[in-house]
């Protein structure tokens, strides 16, 4: 297929023009977060920084306990990723290959759970982590996290399951390896990649999580990195712009690298490919 | 996700199931055993505190430890019937639903239909291009906001200088906030849109274009005869799914605007949380999450349902 | 299997309880939570804190910082999930459904004569409900003018005083006279507008909330209720005599229009006079003057900030020993001091710094005999009334989308229905 020179030159605009629109605003995070008081406040406000500082990210430390929030976001997220893919894999294997009432009950549950407003499910969940005082506390919210990030951890799961040939696990069978070892040896290493993409995922999820981390956690030393953030917009929406930009742009920096890791995976159709099954 | 492997199914090729040939003995009798992991804790804090969220939905249960909280029967809902104020902030919920899905949509097709060309750093674009999907939905907001900024902003900036005007104050005025909003909503959610068109583009066999651009078949034919049909199943899935997450969504208009200026921007997920936990009306807030549900599977049902039949006819 | 599942979600459950912070043998803790947030008053509390653990070997007090624009929703689900701190920090128009839904210690027996008596009855009827003290208010700002002092020399106006305050129809005639040429006399900040407008109208007879012989409260928009809205949307809209654009601003974002000359006056609380005089360029002039009076005199709503404890307090005793500390005459004139507000207590509203000239202290303090309890005071679902209602319909009537009708019609209707959710 040839393609004519304007209609290249036409495809190379429309590009520009959407990395445009979705880069710049994350540019002029950059630079906000850069930029010193005065430069802020002046009227027309330029892209680069005329006399660069670090001070803005100073001060976000010392207005807010970032480094604490971070450490909680961290431990929040790992946890409950390392979780809910040690409780999903063995049940995605199921899923994949049988097709028992259950299996086909956990994929209808699958799909309901994306259609549920999660304010349905908070409320009697907060009612009901209250009762256990799991109120205000991380490991409350990570059992929350383990419950929400289940249904996408076993989807992305039975989609990497199907991608293990049965045939190999049926040699294996034949050879007299038993049903365990089967399991281990042959379609564990096999699946490691997609668990590990799948946990990743998971901590970004969790990372990134704002929802549950307001209703549940709400002592100011003990909230996760997204609600801290929020705090540094203060009474009547007026925000502190230069602390606020560079706190905001350090909380991405995770996810950023987490999605540089897995982007090929990501962008190789591992989600369609399971939409699509 | 899987809704639309459910519902894509008939539309394509029936394929032997997947399971159905695997050894009983890998996964026999040890099913149960593997499945637990997981079933409780979905069993115990998901399906549970769903049925107890219907449950409440008939109370008057209420923050505070003064009262004790009695069955109201359908008193909630018929408040509910006559609360303007939500069925407000379910309109705006909707027509911002509807709005970001389509120009989501519509923006990812196109981007993706890009990608899929043979253009020089498709690779590194492609990269770029999934930035904001990344991006914690607080980090999305303050950005916006920086951006959006009336004095300090970049936004108000690019306009005086291209000569459009002194620009304003876009987040507060009650016609530009909710515009404003969407603009953000449609930037956030559309790398993953993105993506999953683009695997779906993809797995469509590159003969098919080649035979009928052999064909003579324009560029639009093409996309019509080929492209379109292969992508279908896909592009509704997404599509349903987006439309669910948006209609959810809260973060962004969280940070963004409160929920402000007049409660134009009042999405009916906020609305219900601060019912909840702002004015502590747990049973009321209930009600409304119900009322969600509902209306957004009907919605949803007679979307699907229209796209397929519609696809089957065409 | 299951029992080892059974096992470690009860691990799991140990492990969030375990987190909670358990009573130890060692001195009594109590966390403060403070609403603090200009960097004196910060400062100022904090030195107090510091100032009571150094002689208090048995109780100790650690300050926890917290924030205006989510406080309500903090201690909500703080005291639900039974996690909230000792000693709280709000402002009394927030207090009711915390103290109706029994989340705060009732303090009428526990509180010491010596702060009783000098905490005047209409700043202690803020912090009751049903008969009980739920909080010690302590210190309130009046809404005042803050005007360009240059300016209005120049146009001549009659400057007002406490004692001889601008009508309402006054003003309005003055700010005409005062704006034109892209200039205005007055910019109303009206991003919050319902406790302005409220507490205003009080000077005009307006009480909105009526309180009926079973003590259910139904909201009716009087003739009373009318006057102050009318004024300020007949400044935007007919006049053009009050800044269209400054409807979604808070009290900071007209800060550089004023200082640049485009209004002559501001209507702020009082403690903004503390960023002013950070930020106003060198050589302006500005002056601080009473808000407008109506037929009930110059008399203005006010919601007292409070200091409550927590019903779930193990301490209460050693929590209000602390408040007693803290609002200790001296301590509430350095606390005043550093918010740039005044204080309720009479012996500290006495004190000489609050009476000087700079800065306008005595114009405020002047006003302090005219400060009554809000009209929301003790209303049940004031701030979802607040919120949902009534503040989308004052912008919009005052934006001129709307008229007076449905301003009532949507304060009352919608309104009764909010309130009534909260009295069955």
């Amino acid at each position: 297929m040839r393609t004519r020179p304007a209609a290249r030159v036409a495809q190379y605009t429309a590009l520009l023009a959407y990395l445009v629109f979705l880069l710049l605003p994350f540019l002029w995070l950059l630079s906000v977060a850069f930029k010193p008081p005065r430069e802020l406040g002046s009227l027309h406000p330029t892209w680069i920084p005329k006399d660069p500082t670090l001070a803005n990210f100073r001060q976000a430390f010392d207005e807010q306990p970032l480094l604490h929030a971070a450490f909680t976001s961290l431990l929040a997220a790992s946890s409950a990723a390392v979780i809910a893919v040690a409780l999903a894999t063995p049940m995605a294997y199921v899923m994949a290959r049988r097709r028992t009432r259950l299996a086909r009950a956990a994929s209808g549950w699958v799909v309901v759970s994306q259609a549920f407003p999660f304010v349905l499910v908070i409320i009697p969940l907060f009612l009901v982590l209250k009762k256990l005082r799991l109120i205000d506390s991380v490991p409350g919210l990570v059992t929350v996290y383990v419950v929400w990030s289940l249904p996408f951890a076993l989807w992305m799961l039975v989609g990497h399951v199907r991608t293990v040939p049965v045939e190999l696990e049926e040699a294996a069978a034949i050879d007299g390896a038993g049903r365990l070892r089967t399991l281990v040896s042959v379609t564990a290493p096999l699946l490691a990649p997609g668990i590990v993409a799948t946990a990743l995922f998971a901590f970004v999820t969790a990372w990134n999580e704002f929802f549950f981390a307001l209703v549940l956690l709400k002592t100011p030393e003990k909230q996760t990195l997204p609600v801290v953030l929020t705090h540094f917009i203060g009474a009547e929406g007026a925000a502190d712009l230069g602390p606020l930009a560079a706190a905001a742009f350090l909380a991405t920096l995770p996810s950023l690298a987490v999605f540089a890791l897995i982007q090929r995976r990501i962008t190789g159709g591992r989600l369609a490919g399971a939409v699509k099954s | 996700m899987t809704s639309a492997t459910e519902r894509s199914r008939p539309a394509r090729p029936a394929r032997p199931a997947t399971g159905a040939g695997a050894p009983r003995g890998v996964a026999g009798h040890g099913a149960w055993f593997l499945v637990l992991p997981a079933l409780v804790p979905i069993l115990v804090l998901s399906v549970g505190p769903l049925l107890y969220g219907i449950l409440l939905a008939f109370t008057d249960a209420q923050s505070g430890r003064t009262a004790p909280t009695r069955w109201t029967g359908v008193l909630n809902f018929s408040d509910l019937l006559r609360d303007t104020l939500f069925w407000e902030s379910f309109r705006i919920g909707l027509l911002w639903a509807v709005t970001v899905t389509a120009l989501q949509f519509l923006l990812a097709l196109g981007l993706a239909l890009l990608l899929d060309q043979d253009l020089r750093l498709r690779r590194t674009a492609r990269a770029l291009a999934i930035v904001p999907w990344a991006m914690p939905e607080v980090v999305v907001g303050v950005m916006w906001r920086l951006v959006y900024n009336p004095d300090a902003g970049i936004l108000n900036e690019t306009l005086h200088d291209l000569g459009l005007g002194d620009g304003r104050d876009w987040l507060s005025g009650l016609a530009t906030a909710l515009p404003a909003v969407i603009v953000v909503g449609v930037w956030a959610g559309m790398p993953q849109t993105t993506v999953t068109l683009l695997a779906g583009l993809q797995n469509t066999p590159p003969e098919l274009h080649e035979a009928a651009a052999v064909d003579g078949a324009g560029a639009w034919r093409r996309f019509r005869a080929v492209t379109w049909p292969a992508l279908r199943p896909i592009a509704l899935a997404i599509t349903a799914l987006d439309f669910i997450w948006n209609f959810n969504s809260f973060a962004l208009v969280y940070v963004l605007t409160n929920g402000g200026p007049g409660g134009r921007t009042r999405l009916p997920m906020l609305f219900a949380y601060e019912e909840a936990f702002r004015y502590g009306q747990f049973g009321y807030a209930a009600a409304m999450g119900c009322v969600m549900v509902a209306v957004v599977s009907v919605f949803l049902a007679l979307f699907l349902v229209g796209r397929i039949r519609g696809g089957d006819g065409g | 299997m299951r029992a080892r599942l059974l096992a470690l979600v009860v691990l799991l459950l140990l492990a969030g309880c375990s987190s909670g912070s358990g009573p130890g043998d060692g001195p009594v803790t109590l966390r403060f939570q403070s609403l603090a947030w200009q960097e004196e008053s910060v400062t100022a509390v904090r030195e107090l804190v510091a100032q009571w653990n150094a002689t208090h070997a048995d109780v100790k007090v650690e300050y926890v910082q917290g924030g205006w624009d989510s406080v309500h929703d903090q201690l909500l689900t703080s005291f639900e999930g039974g996690e909230a701190p000792d000693i709280i920090h709000d402002a009394s128009d927030d207090l009711a459904d915390f103290a109706y839904g029994g989340y705060l210690a009732d303090l009428t027996d526990l509180l010491p004569a010596g702060l009783k008596s000098d905490i005047p009855r209409r700043s202690w009827e803020t912090t009751t409900f049903g008969g009980r003290v739920y909080g010690v208010p302590f210190l309130q700002e009046p809404r005042v003018l803050v005007a360009n002092a240059t300016w209005l020399r120049r146009s001549g106006v009659r400057i007002p005083t406490p004692g001889h305050p601008w009508s309402w129809p006054e003003f309005r005639q003055i700010t005409r006279r005062l704006s034109g040429d892209g200039k205005y006399g007055v910019a109303w900040p009206l991003k919050e507008p319902v406790s302005a407008t409220l507490n205003l109208s009080l000077s005009a007879g307006g009480r909105l909330f009526h309180r009926d012989a079973d003590g259910d409260v139904t909201v009716r928009f009087e003739a009373g209720d009318a006057v102050v809205p009318r004024t300020v949307h007949d400044q935007i809209g007919a006049d053009r005599s009050a800044s269209p654009t400054t409807l979604g601003s808070g009290g900071s974002d007209i800060l550089p229009g004023f200082f640049g000359g485009r209004y002559a006056m501001v209507p702020l609380g009082f403690s903004y006079r503390q960023q002013i005089v950070q930020q106003a360029p060198e050589g302006f002039r500005w002056h601080v003057l009473p808000a407008p009076a109506g037929a009930d005199g110059p008399a203005q709503g006010v919601s007292p900030q409070t200091l409550s404890v927590a019903a779930d307090s193990r301490h209460k005793k050693a929590a209000v020993a602390f408040l007693a500390f803290l609002l200790r005459p001296e301590n509430m004139v350095r606390l005043a001091l550093g918010d740039w507000m005044l204080p309720t207590g009479t012996q500290a509203l006495a004190d000489p710094a609050l009476h000087t000239a700079k800065d306008d202290w005595a114009v405020g303090t002047a006003l302090a005999a005219y400060l009554r309890p809000a009209p929301a005071q003790s209303v049940r679902g004031y701030p979802e009334w607040k919120d949902k209602v009534a503040t989308p319909a004052f912008q919009e009537y005052y934006s001129g989308a709307i008229g007076l009708d449905e301003l009532r019609e949507r304060l009352e209707k919608d309104g009764n229905l909010v309130l009534a959710r909260y009295q069955r």
